[in-house]
C-alpha cells in the first residue's frame, strides 16, 4: 500500500464547485475506473481550552485528529508544527473528550467515493465543514496497493499521476490537482508505507487549503 | 466501566496467596513490571479532575510493560496507594523483561466512581475506564500538548486473570519509586514489607451489577489471608493471615514434615 493525497487548487480568480467535482469523478470512469462505493474521512482542529488566552502561544496550534476508512478502528493525531504524528484505537477521541482540555474548533469531512483501477484505487471526494456543509474543497487518493515501500512505488505512482493528469487536461477545468510530499522522516516515518503517513499527508494539504481559501477571500 | 476492590498483605503472605489465587483461578500466574509515569494538566490548560482511586495494572500479553498515567499528588496521607486521579492514564507494552523495546502503549482514562445508594450498596467501586493502544510518542505529544510530569512509580509482582461469571483480574505487586527521573533500575519500596492486591473486572452499564457480585464472591475465598474493600477505604491486614498462610504453605507440599 502506497497513498498519494492530493488537493484540488483552482486557478487564479475561480473556486472549487460541485461541478469540477462532478467531472473529476467522471474522468476516473472514463480511464475505466470502476465505482466500488462510498468513501468518507473526518479530520478535526482542536483548540486548547486555556484558563488565560494571553498565553495561548504555549500551545501547539495545528493539532489535527484525522479518522481514515482504511482502518476505521484507529485515530491519528498531528503535531504538524512539531512533527509529530501518533496512532491510537479510535477509543482515544472519548479519551480527549473527558479530558477537557481540548476541544474541537473545525471538524471536516472527506466523503465520496473509490475506484478501483487495476492495481491502483482512487478516491475522490469533497472537503465539507461538518457544521455548514458547504464546500471547502476537493480531494483525491491514490493508493497503489502491491508495493508499501514509498521508494519503489513512488516511480510507478508518478507514472500514474502524469497519465491521470493528462486525462483530466482534456476537460480544461479552471485547476488542477497537486500533491506536496511532506518529508516523512521528519516525522519520524519510515520508508514503509502506513496510514501514519496519509495523516501527515492530510495535514499538509490542510495547509494549502486553507492558504488557499485564505488567498481568494482577500 | 470497571469494578474494583483492594487490600494490602504483607509481604511475607504473598507466597501463599499465589498458591490459593493459583488454586482458585486455575491458570498460571502473569509476570508484572509496571512503570508508571504521573502527567498532569499545565497551569494554564484546563481539565475536570476527576476523583477516583489507583490505576490497576490489566492483564497484557507481554509480561512487561510501563504505565504512564496522569495522577495528581497522593490523595490519602494514610496510605499511599491511593490517589486522587486525574482522568488519564498512558501505557507501555515491552517485548521483554531484558530488551524494553516498547511494542505499543495504552492511554487510559480512569473516570470518577459511580455514587449514590446504589453504590453505597454494592461493596465493590464501579468507575468508568476507557483504555487506547498507542504509539511510542505518546508520552512526547501529551507534553507538547501542555501535560506535566507530576510523579512516576514502578509496579512488581504477577497477576492472575480468569473468567469467573466476569472476566477477572487479580494483580498483587509491590509500589517503589523512583529516586532519580525514570531511574526505574534504582526503586525503592513506598512501603517495605506491604504489597498492594488489587482486583478488577470490566463492567458495563446494564451488568455492574453481576460483575460486582461477582467480584465480591470471589474476594470472600481471600479472607482469611486479606480483606478487600473499595479504594480509599483501607482495612490494613487480616490478624488471621498469618496462619491462613502456614497452613497454605503445608498444603501447598512446601512443608517438610
Amino acid at each position: 500500500m502506497y497513498i498519494r493525497v492530493l488537493h484540488w487548487q483552482p486557478n487564479a480568480g475561480h473556486t472549487v464547485s460541485s461541478q469540477i467535482l462532478a467531472e473529476v469523478s467522471q474522468c476516473v470512469e472514463s480511464i475505466n475506473g470502476v465505482k466500488e462505493g462510498k468513501w468518507k474521512a473526518t479530520l478535526s482542529f482542536y483548540r486548547p481550552v486555556l484558563k488565560e488566552q494571553a498565553n495561548a502561544a504555549e500551545f501547539p496550534r495545528d493539532f489535527l485528529g484525522i479518522s481514515l476508512p482504511e482502518q476505521p478502528s484507529k485515530y491519528y493525531f498531528v503535531l504538524r508544527g512539531q512533527r509529530l504524528v501518533l496512532e491510537a484505537d479510535s477509543t482515544i477521541q472519548t479519551i480527549m473528550e473527558k479530558l477537557q482540555s481540548y476541544k474541537t474548533r473545525v471538524a471536516l469531512n472527506f466523503e465520496g467515493f473509490q475506484y478501483q483501477l487495476g492495481d491502483f484505487q482512487l478516491r475522490v471526494g469533497k472537503v465539507v465543514s461538518i457544521q455548514s456543509e458547504s464546500l471547502r474543497g476537493i480531494v483525491m487518493e491514490m493508493e497503489y496497493r502491491p508495493i508499501s515501500s514509498w521508494e519503489k512505488s513512488h516511480k510507478i505512482m508518478g507514472e500514474f499521476f502524469d497519465i491521470w493528469q493528462e486525462a483530466l487536461s482534456k476537460r480544461s477545468l479552471p485547476g488542477h490537482f497537486v500533491h506536496m510530499e511532506p518529508n516523512f522522516g521528519e516525522f519520524g516515518l519510515s520508508g514503509q508505507y502506513t496510514l501514519q503517513h496519509t495523516a501527515v499527508q492530510y495535514a499538509t494539504i490542510m495547509l494549502q487549503m486553507i492558504a488557499t481559501a485564505q488567498s481568494v477571500r482577500n | 466501566m470497571e469494578c474494583v476492590v483492594q487490600g494490602i498483605i504483607e509481604t511475607q503472605h504473598v507466597e501463599a496467596l499465589e498458591i490459593l489465587l493459583l488454586g482458585l483461578c486455575g491458570v498460571h500466574r502473569v509476570r508484572l513490571r509496571v512503570h508508571e509515569l504521573c502527567l498532569k494538566s499545565g497551569p494554564n490548560l484546563a481539565g475536570k479532575t476527576v476523583i477516583s482511586a489507583a490505576l490497576v495494572p490489566k492483564h497484557q500479553r507481554s509480561d512487561f510493560y510501563v504505565i504512564l498515567s496522569s495522577l495528581s499528588p497522593l490523595g490519602n496521607k494514610n496510605s499511599p496507594f491511593f490517589f486522587l486521579c486525574t482522568h488519564i492514564a498512558l501505557f507501555a507494552f515491552y517485548h521483554s523483561y531484558r530488551n524494553c523495546i516498547p511494542l505499543y502503549r495504552t492511554v487510559r482514562h480512569v473516570g470518577g466512581s459511580m455514587r449514590g445508594a446504589g453504590a453505597d450498596q454494592i461493596s465493590v467501586l464501579v468507575r468508568t475506564m476507557v483504555e487506547s493502544k498507542v504509539s511510542k510518542n505518546v508520552l512526547r505529544l501529551f507534553y507538547l500538548l501542555g501535560y506535566k510530569l507530576d510523579h512516576e512509580l514502578l509496579r512488581v509482582g504477577f497477576a492472575f486473570h480468569f473468567q469467573r461469571s466476569a472476566q477477572i483480574t487479580v494483580t498483587v505487586s509491590s509500589v517503589n519509586k523512583m529516586l532519580k527521573l525514570h531511574a526505574t533500575d534504582e526503586a525503592v519500596p513506598v512501603t517495605p514489607g506491604i504489597q498492594l492486591v488489587e482486583v478488577t473486572a470490566p463492567a458495563s452499564a446494564e451488568n455492574y451489577n453481576e460483575v460486582a457480585a461477582a467480584v465480591s464472591s470471589f474476594c470472600e475465598y481471600l479472607a482469611p489471608l486479606l480483606h478487600l474493600s473499595k479504594p480509599g477505604v483501607s482495612t490494613g491486614v487480616v490478624p488471621t493471615a498469618a496462619a491462613a498462610a502456614a497452613s497454605l504453605m503445608s498444603y501447598g507440599g512446601t512443608t517438610i514434615m
